[in-house]
C-alpha cells in the first residue's frame, strides 16, 4: 500500500475512534449502528464479494451471536466475552453444518436456499426454552456508549485488516478464482468445498460478533429482532453500494448509507423510505460496481462513466 | 517404460447414451499422445475422466499405480493432472498474470505457497506460451488465439506431469498453429507427458508419437500416426463406407 493512502486510512481511523471525545451522545449512537452495519457489510462480502456466494444468511450468524451473548449471560451469569465466544462457536457450526449441503448450490438458487435459513431459525429459537421461547431476553444494562462504540470500530478494524490479509494470501486468491470460475478452479487444485465453507464461517464468525455487541447495547433480544432478513438486505446494499470484492468498498458503503438515511429519516421523516429506495436504485443504474470502480475508473472517464455503464447494462 | 497414466476399460453413460464404451489405453513419460475422432465420439469424455470433471460408469483411471477415480478433480490437479478446456474458462475479471498465477498457487503438490514466487512462475509461464506482452489485461479483453495460450499457460503454472489438452488448436491460423505445435513440443521437453485433442489432423499427425481414434465412444484403432490414419476403419468413420 501507497504510504500516502496509509497516512489517509490511519487518520481516518484517529478521527474515528476520538469521536466519543467530541461527539454528541446520539452522533456516539448512530456511530455504534453505523459501525455495526459495516461490520456486517465486511462479512457478507467474503462470502458476497470475495467468492461470489450471495448469501442471505448472514442475519443468521447475527442473531447466534445475539443469543450467545445473552444466554451466556443471562441464563448461564457468564461474562460478555465468554458469550461472544459462545456466538462464535454457534455461527461456525451453522456456516459448516448448513454450508456444506447450501454451497453446492450455485447462483440464485444458493440465495434462495439461504433466503428460507432466518425464517427457520426463527420458528426454532422461539421454541427454546432457553433461548426465551418467543418471548425473548433482557440481558443486564450497560450504560457504556463509549465502550460499545470503541468496541464496534475495533471489530470493524479487526473484519478488515483480515479482509486485507485476505486479498494477499493464497486462500483469497482460491476465493477470487471460485468466484470467477468455479470449475476452473476445481482443476487447478482449488479445493472448492473446504474453501466455500471456511469463507462462510469467516463471515459468520464477524457477524456473530457484531451481534453479540449488539445485543448487548440495546440489552433486549427477541426472535424476531436478532434474526431479521431486512438487516441481511441491508448489508448487501451497503456491500454492493460500496463496492463489493474490495477491501474498503462495503465500509464507505455501510457509513455513507447509515448516512443518509438518517438524514433522510430525520428531515423528511414520511417519505424516508422512499427516498431512500431512489438512491439505491439510482446507485444500481448508473454505478453497479459500487463506489470503488466509480473512484477507480470514473475518474479517467468523466461523466462518460455512468452513461457506459447505462448502455452496458441495457437500461 | 512403465506408463505414467492408464486408463483401464473406462466406460461413461449420460443417462441411456453411452458416450465412453470400455476404453482402454496408456500414457508413457514424456510421450505425446494424439486422440482424434469425429464430432461426438468422446474425446472431451477421456479428459473429463482423467481430470475428474467426470466420473467413469465403470472402469478405472490409474495414474502413477494409484487408482484416482475417486478422487475429486482439485486432489487429481494437486497429483499433477493438468487440463485446457476446449471452451476456454478464464478467470474473467481477472488480469492475465492473475489467472495463472492461480495454477502456481495450486497445482501440483499445492504449488507456491508465496503470493510474490507464484507471481514470478507465472510470469515465465506466460514467456513460454508468448503472452508476456499481456501481462496486465484483462482475461476477457484478449482475443480466440490469446485465449487458447492462456489455457496452456494456466495449465503448466500448475507443474503438471500429465498435460490435457483439449483442442488448442481450433479456430486457429496455420502460423498460430505452428506455434502451439512448437510450444507443446516444449512442454514435452520438459518431461511432460501430453494428451493431445485435435481436430486439425495434419497438425496432429507431426505432433504426436503415437493416434488413438475414437468413434462413437469405441476405441477403433491405436499405433503409429501413419499406420493409424491409412487404417481402413479409420478412414470409414471419417468418411463414410465406400460404394462398390
Amino acid at each position: 500500500m501507497k504510504p500516502r493512502n496509509m497516512g489517509l486510512i490511519l487518520a481516518a481511523l484517529v478521527l474515528l475512534a476520538g469521536l466519543p471525545w467530541y461527539g454528541s451522545d446520539l452522533l456516539i449512537q448512530f456511530g455504534i449502528n453505523a459501525l455495526l452495519l459495516a461490520v456486517l457489510a465486511q462479512g457478507w462480502n467474503i462470502i458476497g464479494g470475495y467468492t461470489g456466494y450471495a448469501s442471505f444468511g448472514n442475519s443468521v450468524f447475527y442473531g447466534l451471536g445475539s443469543y450467545g451473548v445473552a444466554i451466556a449471560m443471562v441464563q448461564w451469569h457468564l461474562p460478555f466475552g465468554i458469550g461472544m465466544g459462545f456466538g462464535v462457536v454457534l455461527a461456525v457450526v451453522f456456516a459448516v453444518l448448513i454450508g456444506v449441503p447450501v454451497l453446492r448450490l450455485k447462483g440464485h438458487y444458493f440465495a434462495i436456499a439461504t433466503l428460507a435459513l432466518a425464517a427457520v431459525m426463527t420458528a426454532i429459537v422461539s421454541n427454546v426454552g432457553l433461548a426465551g421461547q418467543n418471548i425473548g431476553l433482557v440481558l443486564p444494562p450497560l450504560n457504556d456508549d463509549r465502550l460499545f462504540y470503541e468496541l464496534s470500530l475495533g471489530l470493524l478494524t479487526i473484519t478488515t485488516l483480515t479482509i486485507w490479509a485476505l486479498t494477499h494470501s493464497r486462500f483469497g486468491f482460491g476465493l477470487i478464482a471460485i468466484r470467477e470460475n468455479e470449475e476452473g478452479a476445481a482443476v487447478m487444485g482449488v479445493n472448492t468445498t473446504l474453501y466455500k465453507v471456511t469463507a462462510f464461517a469467516l463471515s459468520g464468525i464477524f457477524s456473530a460478533l457484531a451481534g453479540g455487541i449488539h445485543a448487548y447495547w440495546i440489552t433486549f433480544l427477541d426472535p424476531d429482532s436478532a434474526f431479521d432478513l431486512t438487516l441481511n438486505v441491508k448489508m448487501i446494499i451497503m456491500a454492493v453500494f460500496g463496492g463489493p470484492g474490495t477491501v474498503f468498498g462495503p465500509i464507505v458503503g455501510a457509513l455513507s448509507l447509515s448516512a443518509v438515511s438518517e438524514f433522510l429519516s430525520s428531515e423528511v421523516t414520511s417519505i424516508a423510505g422512499l427516498f431512500f429506495g431512489v438512491v439505491i436504485v439510482a446507485a444500481v443504474v448508473l454505478m453497479p460496481r459500487g463506489l470503488a470502480d466509480l473512484l477507480r475508473r470514473g475518474r479517467k472517464m468523466g461523466w462518460g462513466y455512468f452513461a457506459e455503464n447505462i448502455r452496458r447494462h441495457r437500461l | 517404460m512403465k506408463p505414467l497414466l492408464e486408463v483401464r476399460h473406462a466406460t461413461r453413460k449420460f443417462a441411456g447414451l453411452v458416450a465412453l464404451k470400455d476404453v482402454s489405453f496408456t500414457l508413457a513419460p514424456g510421450e505425446i499422445l494424439g486422440l482424434i475422432g469425429p464430432n461426438g465420439a468422446g474425446k472431451t469424455t477421456v479428459i473429463n475422466l482423467i481430470s475428474g470433471t467426470l466420473k467413469p460408469s465403470a472402469g478405472e483411471i490409474v495414474f502413477r499405480n494409484e487408482i484416482i477415480n475417486r478422487l475429486p478433480a482439485f486432489r487429481r490437479a494437486r497429483l499433477g493432472i493438468g487440463r485446457t478446456f476446449q471452451i476456454m474458462q478464464p478467470f474473467p475479471g481477472l488480469s492475465v498474470l492473475e489467472n495463472v498465477a492461480i495454477g502456481a498457487l495450486f497445482g501440483r503438490d499445492g504449488g507456491h505457497a508465496k503470493l510474490a514466487t507464484a507471481r514470478e512462475y507465472a510470469r515465465e509461464c506466460l514467456e513460454f506460451v508468448g503472452l508476456d506482452n499481456f501481462i496486465d489485461k484483462r482475461a476477457d479483453e484478449l482475443g480466440g488465439p490469446g485465449r487458447k495460450r492462456l489455457e496452456l499457460a494456466k495449465a503448466l503454472a500448475m507443474q503438471p506431469q500429465v498435460l490435457l489438452c483439449d483442442e488448442v488448436m481450433a479456430g486457429l491460423n496455420h502460423v498460430e498453429i505452428d506455434e502451439v505445435i512448437y510450444i507443446i513440443r516444449k512442454v514435452r521437453d520438459r518431461g511432460i507427458s501430453v494428451l493431445v485433442i485435435e481436430h486439425v489432423i495434419k497438425a496432429i499427425m507431426s505432433l504426436s508419437d503415437r493416434l488413438l481414434v475414437l468413434h462413437h465412444g469405441e476405441k477403433i484403432a491405436e499405433g503409429e500416426p501413419d499406420a493409424v490414419l491409412e487404417d481402413p476403419v479409420v478412414i470409414e468413420a471419417y468418411l463414410g463406407k465406400r460404394r462398390s
